[in-house]
């Protein structure tokens, strides 16, 4: 799960780490006000919060919203109302959001921080170690992404202590890989192990800060800040749960989600339905060898469920307008096969069955499944492995063009 | 024989009361494997499945030598019951649990350094050396002893390799999900390290999939053997969007763009025998082991 910046800057605050003045504004008038509280004189920075990276290169689809990216720099006071009424209800296009957007909601107003410096810092997991790592580079304005590839060896990682977090070496370590003067010292410390602790604290996976600001006078200002928690870790964190913002999920995903199901969209033609990762990852590579079609969704019912939350499943498919075709793979081990035929009959006799639909079932009660889906009378082509069901699938879409 | 378990293996249950517990170990039972005790906190005492239940794993291990443990505990305990069975020193013990928070995993490997405890999963559907023990929640009717030895990060994946050992008329050694999550017990560098040198499996299907560099780390460890077993490798996720639901920081972590494609690339330039499909499998085998078909 993400939250917005300003909600991540909260949270790193509680841990000493240094922010700019900020405040949320939902209305252009809000943003005016807010301007007042932040900064007497401004600059302000004025930002669009939609979870997502590179906003400041991102564009608007609409006119209204001109044509700077979703961070502007505002030097009068007038002009606040002006740009926020711009880019609210505006939608926001970024490298990770993908060509539809997302629109803005609120807006943070920010008092401007003159800075010497930026770098790159943020945590993730590094699974190898397996360790909670920093990753700290000096961009010089590279995209990230770019110097990971180009130059890894401009990326400072240090693996940190679960427990103590960076030490004294690690800290001075990133001062000098950073060439900052040493009086940043205690400053450092405080962000990194802030980070740290914030991490630690509510189970996060990933805290990105793009960029760190560093101020003529040593100051270490956290300009931006990202927050993604681990989703199976929420039911310690309520207080980050409520920060979950719907608007943000895709409708079917949420749907999904408060079934314990799995659910992401590609552009594609065919709806799976799988009990693992590794499935649904092998189903969409066969998909791709055959034809011109691709995944258009896959719903992970993963294990444990009920015939109840299984046809609940399948009418979140059955929704999905790309959908052309229905196809069910089920490995069944801790997961029974007839729960998920029972599930499949329960939501084609509720909702219909306006496009084919291939099961091919394996495993514990799989004879039972197919039993069920026979008796049911329903058009349900059953397939014996999973290439079989994806050729079964295909060709039964094509005759029904 | 087999790698990590097999008939001799004296199986405990931890969270032996649940239902799909009950469900699943009455199945392992019928199979021939031999659990020998269950714990459940505030139930000891009692008899379930035929067996004693004990309070903690400790005690069961003291009255009945108890040496592997299967987990049928809900995710929020997992750290716990690892911790217990650290502590009552088993050689294995196979997590199913899916949903364990990342923290507590990075936790359980913590206190898992240096211990005698090998962890299996979490997210996975167990261990199964055919004919002889089962722990966990494998489809039994699929597999049938042999001498291919399988490992998969993703369980699903795991029973589709075992079909695929079947079609080309060729039973399995042992059989293991390795688990679907990030952070996980035992690897395939350790797991295939005990398959090379078991005398009765002869070949290997290892199936791995996006994500993390456990597939470019076996691929170096193969590399290195002097004495190969012929390994039969696939990875999934060709298909996946680079970077879908990832931040910048995941890709920055696994330098830059590694794909399912790259993988499979390091593991055949490593000599293994990589598909291209998973239903590919059994051809290769067939090539194999002409024999058997």
């Amino acid at each position: 799960m993400n939250i917005h910046e300003y909600q991540a800057k909260r949270i790193l605050r509680q841990y000493g780490i240094v922010i700019p003045k900020g405040m949320i504004a939902y209305t252009p008038t809000e943003a005016k006000k807010a301007a007042t509280k932040v900064s007497f004189r401004g600059p302000w920075v004025l930002k669009a919060q939609i979870q997502s990276g590179a906003r400041n290169k991102g564009y608007f689809l609409e006119k209204k919203a001109g044509r700077k990216g979703g961070i502007r720099l505002i030097k009068s006071r007038r002009e606040i109302a002006v740009e926020a009424e711009k880019m609210l209800g505006a939608t926001l296009v970024t490298v990770q959001t993908g060509p539809k957007g997302k629109q803005v909601g609120r807006v943070y107003v920010e008092a401007y921080n003159k800075v010497k410096k930026n770098f790159y810092a943020s945590l993730v997991i590094d699974r190898t170690l397996p360790a909670i790592t920093l990753l700290v580079a000096d961009t010089n304005n590279e995209d990230i992404t770019t110097l990971a590839i180009s130059a890894p060896e401009k990326i400072l990682r240090l693996p940190l202590d679960l427990i103590t977090g960076a030490s004294s070496e690690q800290i001075q370590k990133v001062i000098d890989f950073l060439h900052l003067s040493p009086k940043v010292f205690k400053n450092m410390e405080t962000f990194v192990n802030g980070m740290h602790q914030a991490f630690v604290d509510y189970d996060a996976v990933m805290i990105e800060v793009n960029p760190v600001g560093v101020t003529a006078a040593g100051q270490i200002i956290a300009l931006d800040a990202k927050m993604s928690f681990d989703n199976n870790a929420l039911y310690r964190h309520k207080d980050i749960s409520m920060l979950q913002d719907e608007y943000e999920e895709e409708d079917r995903e949420l749907k999904a989600a408060k079934y314990g199901f799995q659910y992401s969209e590609f552009d594609g033609n065919i709806g799976c339905i799988v009990n693992g990762d590794g499935i649904a990852l092998a189903a969409m590579d066969l998909i791709r060898t055959k034809g011109n079609n691709g995944t258009a969704c896959f719903l992970n019912v993963k294990g444990g469920v009920d015939k109840d939350k299984i046809a609940a499943g399948i009418k979140i498919i059955m929704t999905n307008p790309r959908v052309e075709g229905i196809l069910i793979n089920i490995l069944g081990g801790f997961l029974r096969c007839n729960l998920i035929a029972d599930g499949i009959v329960a939501a084609a006799s509720e909702v219909g069955l306006n496009v084919p639909l291939v099961v091919r079932f394996e495993g514990t009660n799989k004879d039972e499944a197919k039993d069920i889906l026979e008796h049911s009378k329903l058009p349900i082509i059953i397939a014996e492995d999973m290439e079989d069901s994806v050729d079964k699938l295909i060709e039964a879409m094509e005759e029904s063009d | 024989m087999s790698i990590l378990v097999n008939k001799a293996s004296k199986v405990l249950i931890q969270g032996i009361t649940g239902t799909q517990a009950s469900f699943h170990v009455k199945r392992s039972i019928d199979y021939g494997t031999n659990v020998v005790a269950g714990v459940t906190p505030g139930k000891g005492g009692i008899t379930h499945l035929g067996v004693p239940v004990f309070d903690s794993a400790i005690e069961a291990v003291k009255e009945t030598g108890a040496n592997a443990s299967v987990m049928f505990v809900p995710a929020k305990f997992v750290k716990d019951a690892v911790r217990e069975a650290a502590e009552a020193e088993l050689d294995l013990c196979v997590c199913i649990a899916d949903g364990v928070p990342i923290k507590d995993m990075l936790e359980i490997k913590e206190m898992l350094r240096g211990a005698k405890t090998k962890l299996i999963g979490p997210n996975t559907p167990g261990i199964i050396t055919p004919g002889e023990a089962r722990l966990g929640i494998f489809p039994e009717n699929i597999h049938h002893p042999g001498r291919i030895g399988v490992v998969s990060r993703s369980s699903t994946l795991t029973y589709e390799a075992v079909i695929e050992t079947t079609r080309a008329g060729l039973g399995q050694s042992t059989v293991i999900g390795l688990g679907d999550d990030m952070l996980i017990g035992i690897d395939f560098v350790e797991t295939l390290e005990k398959f090379m040198t078991d005398p009765d499996t002869d070949a290997v299907v290892l199936i791995g999939q996006l994500g993390g560099t456990y597939e470019e780390e076996v691929a170096k460890y193969y590399k290195n053997l002097k004495v190969k077993k012929p390994v039969i490798g696939f990875v999934a996720g060709n298909a996946v969007p680079f970077g879908h639901k990832m931040g910048y920081a995941g890709e920055v972590i696994t330098k830059g763009h590694v794909t399912a494609q790259d993988k499979q690339d390091a593991m055949h330039d490593s000599g293994m025998i990589t598909v291209n499909k998973i239903n590919n499998i059994h051809i290769e085998l067939m090539k194999l082991f002409p024999q058997n078909a």
